[in-house]
């Protein structure tokens, strides 16, 4: 919703204003997520499984006496080796007051982008919808996807809310 | 100034929803006879302090309505009105209707203009009525100052205020006007310009047979803080001459333009009087009171005069005050009293003071102690009365949360230790131990904080069984006990409903009216029992009634009517439970209070929810009890945590029944498909949890693993898992708040290593192995 008005804004004030995003790798590709959706980042531990939850909820963990489900955007997206090394990350979002874990293959880097400099992603099918693409940014050369990380992880698809608003 | 005063109101709703609660509970412990007159008093303060606060927050329809009530409070607490059954009713249901109008003012329901305003005519009426017993011989009722010489007791009060803006614009001038001429004769002396909207400097002369008493307690709800005062003129002698004069009262000078907003007073009859409020200077101690320098500075003659010679005094004129002796004991920090300049000095010299404070000679009759004592309240000294502070539950849940936290890290660094086996140095594994008893103790006394005593529940029965009882025309006495018994206020907030559901249900089914008793050779007051206590891990709440019992025949016949599966040989236990069925009623008619059908089921339904479970006993003739468990605490939970495959997971005790190792060919299959187990006679369905949660499991033969018979309200199953661990209490941990339901999970804790444990949802799991069951069948 938030998206769409943006979009369609004529705030501009909002074009010039940049917002920091957070980028991180799956597979070889690069995506970029509001910072402030991000709440801490921290290492993989094998989580709680869940029964019967779809493959791509890996399971619950512990946050300091919270329980967290665990999301591997990997899976979700069929992107990558699934592996867990040392190096593999949780990146714990703040979503909706929810606080969700995603598991990603590395996180790169944090940019300043304005509004102008997301461009509209061209329309193409796939698993991941464009529905939760902002548009593709370039920054040094990378193109950056830059995901409305909200929208995705409250989706029906993801099956982490129970009565998902979509 | 309106948001600001907003952040306020919650904690305005909550007070005053406490005092009315309080009001509640006194008005009907009140002894109708012979009342108590401490508990009138403290009736009279629960008013008084809605009053109070409604007014400051600029509730006038609140303020008002308790302002008529506190009223007639007022006069049954001197003695002047005797209280009568019907006054309570009229308390209690204006009491109703203020919790109304605190609800509509959070925005929640409407308050029938109607209701209130009968309310008020009808304790107006009753504040009306002659007095009962009299005391006073002398007429009260004077009009006019005509009267004054023929007042042989009565006493002349010269009554100086200043409004506080709110109750200036509300009527609350003109009520106290109101109530002030009841007492006695009322002159206007002075008033603020009619332009200022009441908003200014009153005095009045009051002459009456009343005491101070009477009214102060009135000015000072109208008065802006503290700027007001009464004295009482001595009725001998001339007014003029026996008093000394200032010309001119130093107001304090302060930015709010209520404060020291004095007329001179040359024309007055009695002292000046000046509201002084003297600015500590940067001691955070606010302004004080400076009655009591000011009485001893000015060395205040004091002369008993008056006939009834009881200390009210009068002071010396002006030219007597020679010595002003700054007040010495009072430096220790209760505020910056200047010297006094000479009160003779011009007023200017007085203002100009840097501690402005007033001479201001007050009744003697407020001895020199009492004043300190009040100039202290504004200081932090309020502490006898704070025992107490309100946080909010989400700060307690975050401390509990932490300390679980703690909890877990400690047990880690033992079992880290432990692993160290002989090369732990020995200090470290003292300090450890130490660290595991006070991490225990932190424990339960953050646990303890969200317990409540379970008497915030209770205290609404009485009113419940007061006006039901009145209503069905049934005489019914309410015993309570245990109301100390603590449980969680989760716990507290949830089973108020089911209880006075079981409570009405009591009265309403099982005490008979009094010629039915009376028949039956019982007292015709009935007795419901009401009785909380600790059993094991569980809080046990009994509703007992000593009325006609359950029929035992008449549910039967009614249960079969509905169609209900039900026979003879049922025990007593399970016809009782039936009346638990939805839509389940003896009732031979529905009255408004109950005989839908409706209620019972919710209640048992509601407790479950809670984790707790109903019994019923009935006896008939003699009499029914209910009995509620209810677990210690939603947070806490006795559980067994079992192996299936690598993980854990957590089964709650209450359900366990037995474990078992089954032995080869034990289990059987329906249809080579839903597999059943004999044990102790009866066919259990058997659950096996790894194939229902998709875990791979390191047993490979049933003998291999271990049977656990749990049983869910009735519904037994077997459980097969790999192994049990060991048991455990848990803090139970909400699955939902990030994640979403799963079936046959009801939560999650944390275990001591930090991993999450599921707890298995038994109900749920063992509804499951019954469809399965039946679907074969």
């Amino acid at each position: 919703m938030e998206a769409m008005n943006h979009g369609s804004g004529a705030a501009s004030d909002d074009d010039l204003v940049p917002s920091e995003y957070l980028t991180f790798t799956l597979g070889s590709e690069e995506y970029a997520i509001d910072i402030l959706k991000v709440q801490e980042i921290r290492g993989y531990e094998p989580p709680t499984l869940i029964a019967n939850a779809p493959p791509f909820i890996k399971g619950v963990i512990n946050l300091r006496g919270i329980i967290v489900p665990i999301v591997d955007l990997r899976i979700k997206f069929n992107l990558g080796k699934i592996e867990y090394t040392p190096f593999t990350v949780v990146i714990i979002l703040n979503i909706a007051g929810r606080v969700i874990g995603a598991v990603v293959d590395s996180v790169s880097d944090v940019f300043s982008l304005t509004r102008s400099q997301i461009r509209q992603a061209p329309d193409f099918s796939g698993t991941f919808d464009t529905k939760y693409i902002l548009g593709l940014a370039t920054i040094d050369n990378r193109m950056m996807i830059v995901t409305d990380i909200e929208r995705l992880m409250t989706s029906a698809d993801m099956a982490l809310i129970d009565s998902a608003s979509e | 100034m309106t948001i600001d005063m907003s952040q306020f109101y919650q904690v305005f709703f909550e007070e005053s929803a406490e005092h009315l609660a309080a009001m509640e509970g006194l008005l009907l412990e009140l002894d109708i006879e012979n009342p108590d007159s401490e508990q009138l008093n403290a009736i009279f303060r629960a008013a008084h302090s809605i009053k109070g606060s409604a007014g400051t927050f600029g509730f006038t329809d609140l303020a008002e309505t308790t302002h008529i009530l506190e009223n007639l409070l007022d006069r049954i607490r001197k003695q002047e009105l005797g209280l009568r059954a019907d006054m309570v009713d009229a308390f209690l249901e204006s009491g109703d209707l203020l919790r109304e109008m605190l609800e509509a003012h959070q925005g929640r329901g409407e308050v029938d203009p109607n209701a209130v305003a009968s309310i008020c005519a009808r304790l107006r009426q009753l504040s009306a009525d002659t007095p009962a017993a009299a005391p006073q011989s002398a007429t009260t009722q004077a009009d006019g100052a005509m009267k004054h010489e023929k007042l042989v007791d009565a006493r002349t009060f010269d009554i100086q205020f200043v409004p506080t803006a709110v109750s200036a614009k509300g009527d609350g001038v003109s009520h106290l006007l109101e109530a002030l001429r009841s007492l006695g004769a009322l002159e206007i002396l002075s008033q603020p310009a009619s332009d200022m909207n009441n908003v200014g400097y009153w005095q009045l002369r009051l002459l009456t047979d009343a005491g101070l008493d009477d009214f102060s307690d009135q000015i000072d709800f109208i008065a802006e803080n503290g700027a007001w005062r009464v004295v009482e003129e001595s009725v001998v002698n001339d007014h003029n001459g026996a008093f000394g004069i200032f010309d001119d009262s130093p107001g304090a000078p302060n930015e709010d333009q209520s404060y020291g907003f004095f007329e001179p007073l040359n024309s007055a009859p009695s002292l000046v009087s000046a509201i002084a409020e003297v600015e500590a200077k940067d001691d955070g101690y606010g302004f004080f009171d400076p009655l009591p320098s000011a009485v001893e500075s000015l060395r205040v003659v004091e002369t008993a005069v008056g006939d009834d010679g009881d200390g009210y005094g009068f002071f010396a004129p002006l030219s007597q005050q020679v010595a002003v002796q700054p007040l010495a004991e009072e430096g220790d920090g209760f505020g910056f009293f200047e010297p006094l300049p000479p009160v003779t000095a011009p007023p200017s010299q007085v203002s100009s003071a840097v501690a402005p404070s007033a001479a201001t000679p007050k009744p003697v009759e407020k001895k020199a102690d009492e004043l300190h004592t009040r100039a202290a309240k504004s200081a932090p000294a309020a502490t006898a009365s704070d025992s107490s502070i309100r946080v909010s539950i989400e700060k307690v849940d975050q401390l509990i949360n932490l300390v679980g936290e703690l909890v877990i890290t400690q047990a880690m660094l033992l079992q880290t230790t432990a692993q160290m086996q002989e090369s732990a140095p020995e200090r470290l594994v003292n300090g450890l131990a130490q660290l595991e008893r006070n991490t225990r103790d932190l424990q339960e006394s953050v646990m303890s904080i969200r317990m409540m005593q379970i008497s915030f529940v209770f205290s609404r029965f009485p009113r419940v069984v007061r006006d039901l009882s009145a209503k069905l025309g049934k005489q019914v006495e309410l015993k309570t006990s245990g109301e100390t018994t603590e449980l969680d206020k989760g716990l507290i907030e949830r089973i108020a409903d089911p209880l006075t559901h079981l409570i009405r249900n009591s009265l309403d089914h099982g005490i008979e009216l009094p010629d039915t008793r009376i028949a039956a050779g019982k007292s015709p007051v009935g007795t419901i029992t009401l009785k909380a206590y600790h059993q094991g891990g569980n809080i046990v709440i009994e509703v007992g009634d000593d009325g006609a019992g359950l029929p035992r025949n008449k549910i039967l016949a009614k249960a079969r009517e509905r169609g209900l599966p039900v026979s003879d040989q049922m025990t007593d236990q399970e016809v009782f439970l039936l009346i638990f069925e939805a839509g389940f009623s003896t009732a031979d008619q529905v009255t408004d209070v109950s005989g839908r059908g409706v209620g019972m089921d919710v209640v048992r339904r509601n407790i479950q929810s809670m984790g707790g479970r109903v019994e019923i006993e009935s006896m008939l003739g003699v009499g029914t009890r209910m009995t509620v468990r209810l677990p210690l605490t939603l947070a806490i939970l006795d559980g067994m945590s079992i192996a299936v495959g690598d993980q854990t997971y957590i089964l709650p005790l209450s359900y366990v029944v037995e474990s078992f190792q089954p032995q080869a060919g034990d289990i059987k299959t329906l249809s080579n498909q839903a597999r059943v187990i004999q044990v102790r006679g009866e066919y259990l369905p058997v659950v096996v949890l790894h194939e229902l949660f998709n875990i791979k499991s390191c047993s490979n033969s049933f003998t291999q693993g271990i049977m656990v018979v749990v049983d869910a309200d009735g519904i037994k199953a077997a459980l097969f898992v790999d192994a049990l661990v060991g048991q455990h209490q848990v803090v139970i941990k909400s699955l939902e708040a990030n994640y979403r339901r799963v079936q046959g999970i009801s939560g999650a804790t944390i275990m001591g290593d930090g991993h999450v444990a599921l707890i298995l949802d038994v109900s749920a799991i063992a509804g499951m192995a019954k469809t399965s069951l039946q679907k074969v069948g």
